[in-house]
């Protein structure tokens, strides 16, 4: 390697672009218009970069190499182990996680402008903002950046909720702030016991010093620096003791707020938790303690989300719950589990965002979410009806949608590594997503109504349903073909895996 | 026997305001005053990072011309806690920027700041 | 005359005493699926415990099986447990955090 490696040119633009434009649309927050076309362009522009650029590094400077025969450091430029400090690193798994985040970006900017009248500014920049601080998250290979990013976008996460207006959402961003407060202190200082330990901040950096010197007593250190970045772990998803927090985030907000956030939060959980297993990965009962918190957090949404009365709040814990899918085949750790862990997260935020945007639309025909009135929507929206209907299979894991290619991955994964019982909870959740699911579409969109009065004609947007179409397609075609997503995060998980031990 | 150090002190020191920050957090019932709390917990994780930074006789981490490299490798002070502390007060200052709006926000509403009357559990 | 209790009758005076109206409500069917998810969920993670000591995961189970008939129905206390209640959420966070510092420091 040499000393100083070129730069990746589309690095920068990833991250800069949404803060421009999250910048212009502040100032210019009354002319709708023009705030629109700026949003979709750019939403559009992010998407064509994440899918045409190479693969490569940005660094932002240097720090002493060590010498791995001696372990001391040397500032002498010339030596062949310098290694970058802080550097943001671009490849396949992070080329298809941003893409398929700009594609949620243009639909929800779309939505969200047709949908909103006023505060329209304000509100896209914390989108473009959210934006801004997952792809930091996705691409970041230093503890720094990825410290601020996940602070930046807790915050921004307060402010797309209080963006809905409500006094639910104030006290939902009210309770979730607080817990950002204790999460990235945690953060800070798991950052500060794994810098003091190693000399880094350089992920890759700390986990080769890592595998190279034996730390003997000094290994507690590690096991409170794991702990705290646990913390900031099960923070970020909204897993275990904060889903009802986090639900309560995704409820409270607007749905296409929502398709952001949860897409923000399941593409944190997987770089957050890839980085967890490379630097903890090998000390014993991390695994367990990564697995039992999935496992919780999975049964805990599910259950929850079954005994819910609203399509918002069942969509809320649904969500939650399978983020515990994708967390369950990431604290596996081997090749398969993290293949069906990340494709897991791939496939949940498409197939979420068809439910959400179905939720969207139930705003235009009367803004009745509870499942306590039958609505008989099908027959007014019949294609409305048939999106919500193949969204429900997909995230229940029916063949031939995506659902199914990813917890087919992760049950065989489970079973390999010798954990029926892993397998048999993923295939509950299965089911249940199922029962929670169309329980509510049943009451909502297929029961005839109570009342039988005249109805008027109500104008949905278009752009909400092209973005349903192109998603309830993408989950199909996904479905069939599933390497297309499959071939970018094989070499990745082949990279970072460790063989299950029991 | 462990000697005690000014960095000893420190950690000591920060670890006590963690815990009477989180404490501050569980048990204080008004909303300023858990946002107080947390003021403390983030200062003590300030305190933690300087004291880790801390190199005994140590200098400044700015290399003035004149120095040998080697002589600063050896008595700077490590620099990347510093800037973390930096950026964890900025952090610190918007969180509570955003915590202290939103509970201006909720008193305009619910009329106290009592935070099991505000932030109560509520059925769906 | 003295009516007779039957066995029969008192068995099916205690089911219907659970029942308020009808027992096929939207409502109901949610909390009914919930009930026995958490059940075999809890049995699950008893067996769990099996990949340390096969022993130990089976007196688990057994153990898991008499609290979930002694503290049924699960899925109230569930619900009460999951609220969104600030002070509660940062309680079960302290503990949670206490439980993985011990676990993982025990096993290492």
């Amino acid at each position: 390697m040499s000393a100083y490696p070129s730069n990746l040119w589309s690095i920068p633009l990833l991250v800069v672009i949404p803060i421009i434009v999250a910048v212009v649309v502040n100032f210019i927050y009354n002319r709708s218009r023009l705030i629109k076309i700026i949003s979709i362009v750019s939403a559009v522009c992010l998407a064509l970069i994440a899918s045409l650029s190479s693969y490569g590094y940005h660094w932002f400077t240097g720090q002493p190499a060590l010498r791995p025969e001696t372990l001391t450091f040397t500032f002498d430029p010339g030596f062949p182990a310098w290694r970058l400090a802080l550097e943001f690193y671009f490849g396949p798994l992070q080329q298809v996680m941003i893409f398929v985040m700009s594609l949620i970006l243009i639909f929800v900017v779309a939505v969200a402008s047709s949908g909103l009248t006023k505060r329209q500014g304000p509100y896209m920049s914390m989108i473009f903002l959210l934006f801004a601080s997952a792809a930091i998250i996705i691409m970041v290979n230093d503890l720094y950046h990825l410290w601020i990013a996940v602070e930046i976008g807790s915050l921004v996460v307060a402010g797309v909720v209080v963006g809905s207006g409500t006094s639910v959402s104030h006290k939902a961003a009210l309770k979730y702030t607080f817990f950002s407060a204790l999460s990235g202190a945690g953060l800070a200082i798991a950052l500060a016991l794994i810098l003091g330990l190693t000399g880094y901040s350089n992920i890759s950096d700390a986990i080769r010093y890592l595998q190279s010197v034996n730390l003997g007593e000094m290994s507690i250190i590690l096991y409170v620096a794991f702990a705290f970045f646990v913390l900031s772990w099960i923070y970020a998803g909204g897993l275990a003791p904060i889903h009802p927090l986090k639900s309560e985030v995704y409820g409270a907000s607007f749905p296409h707020g929502t398709a952001m956030l949860q897409t923000q939060s399941k593409l944190m959980l997987v770089a957050i938790g890839i980085v967890m297993l490379q630097i903890f990965g090998m000390l014993p009962f991390v695994r367990e303690v990564m697995l039992a918190i999935s496992i919780i957090t999975m049964m805990l949404g599910v259950v929850m989300a079954l005994i819910q009365t609203d399509f918002r709040w069942i969509l809320a814990y649904l969500i939650v719950s399978h983020s515990g899918l994708v967390t369950v085949g990431i604290s596996l750790g081997t090749t398969e589990g993290l293949v069906g862990g990340i494709f897991q997260a791939v496939n949940d935020v498409i197939y979420m965002t068809v439910l959400l945007l179905c939720c969207e639309a139930l705003y235009y025909f009367g803004g009745k979410t509870s499942t306590r009135n039958s609505l008989g929507l099908a027959k007014r929206a019949p294609w409305l009806g048939m999106a919500v209907i193949l969204g429900t299979m997909a995230a229940s894991g029916i063949p031939p949608f995506n659902g199914f290619q990813s917890e087919l991955i992760l049950i065989q994964a489970s079973l390999k590594a010798g954990l029926p019982e892993v397998a048999a909870v993923i295939l509950m959740v299965s089911v249940t997503t199922f029962i929670a699911l169309f329980r509510a579409v049943y009451r909502l969109f297929l029961k005839p109504p109570e009342t039988s009065e005249p109805v008027a004609e109500v104008k949905v947007p278009r752009s909400l349903y092209i973005g349903l179409w192109v998603f309830v397609a993408l989950t199909l075609i996904i479905g069939v073909y599933p390497n297309i997503v499959v071939s970018f995060i094989t070499p990745v998980a082949q990279a970072v895996s460790i063989p299950w031990y029991l | 026997m462990i000697e005690v150090t000014i960095q000893l002190l420190g950690f000591i020191a920060a670890a006590a305001l963690v815990v009477i920050g989180i404490a501050g957090m569980l048990f204080l019932d008004n909303l300023i005053k858990k946002i107080i709390s947390f003021t403390l917990l983030s200062d003590g994780v300030n305190l933690l990072l300087v004291a880790l930074g801390y190199v005994e006789g140590g200098i400044v981490p700015i290399l003035i011309p004149g120095m040998s490299v080697s002589e600063f490798a050896a008595r700077a002070a490590l620099v990347f806690p510093v800037g973390i502390v930096l950026t964890n007060i900025v952090i610190g200052v918007s969180t509570t920027a955003i915590l202290v709006a939103l509970a201006i926000m909720l008193y305009r509403r619910y009329g106290t700041l009592k935070a099991s009357k505000v932030l109560k559990g509520e059925r769906r | 005359m003295v009516s007779i209790d039957t066995l029969f009758d008192k068995v099916k005076k205690w089911i219907s005493s659970f029942v308020e109206g009808n027992g096929y409500t939207n409502m109901m069917t949610g909390y009914m699926t919930g009930e026995l998810q958490s059940l075999v969920f809890a049995l699950i993670l008893a067996s769990f415990f099996r990949i340390f000591s096969i022993p130990l995961g089976m007196v688990l189970l057994i153990a898991a099986i008499a609290g979930t008939l002694y503290f049924a129905p699960l899925i109230v206390t569930l619900e009460k447990e999951n609220s969104n209640d600030l002070n509660r959420v940062l309680y079960w966070v302290v503990i949670y955090f206490a439980i993985i510092i011990a676990v993982t420091l025990w096993g290492g």
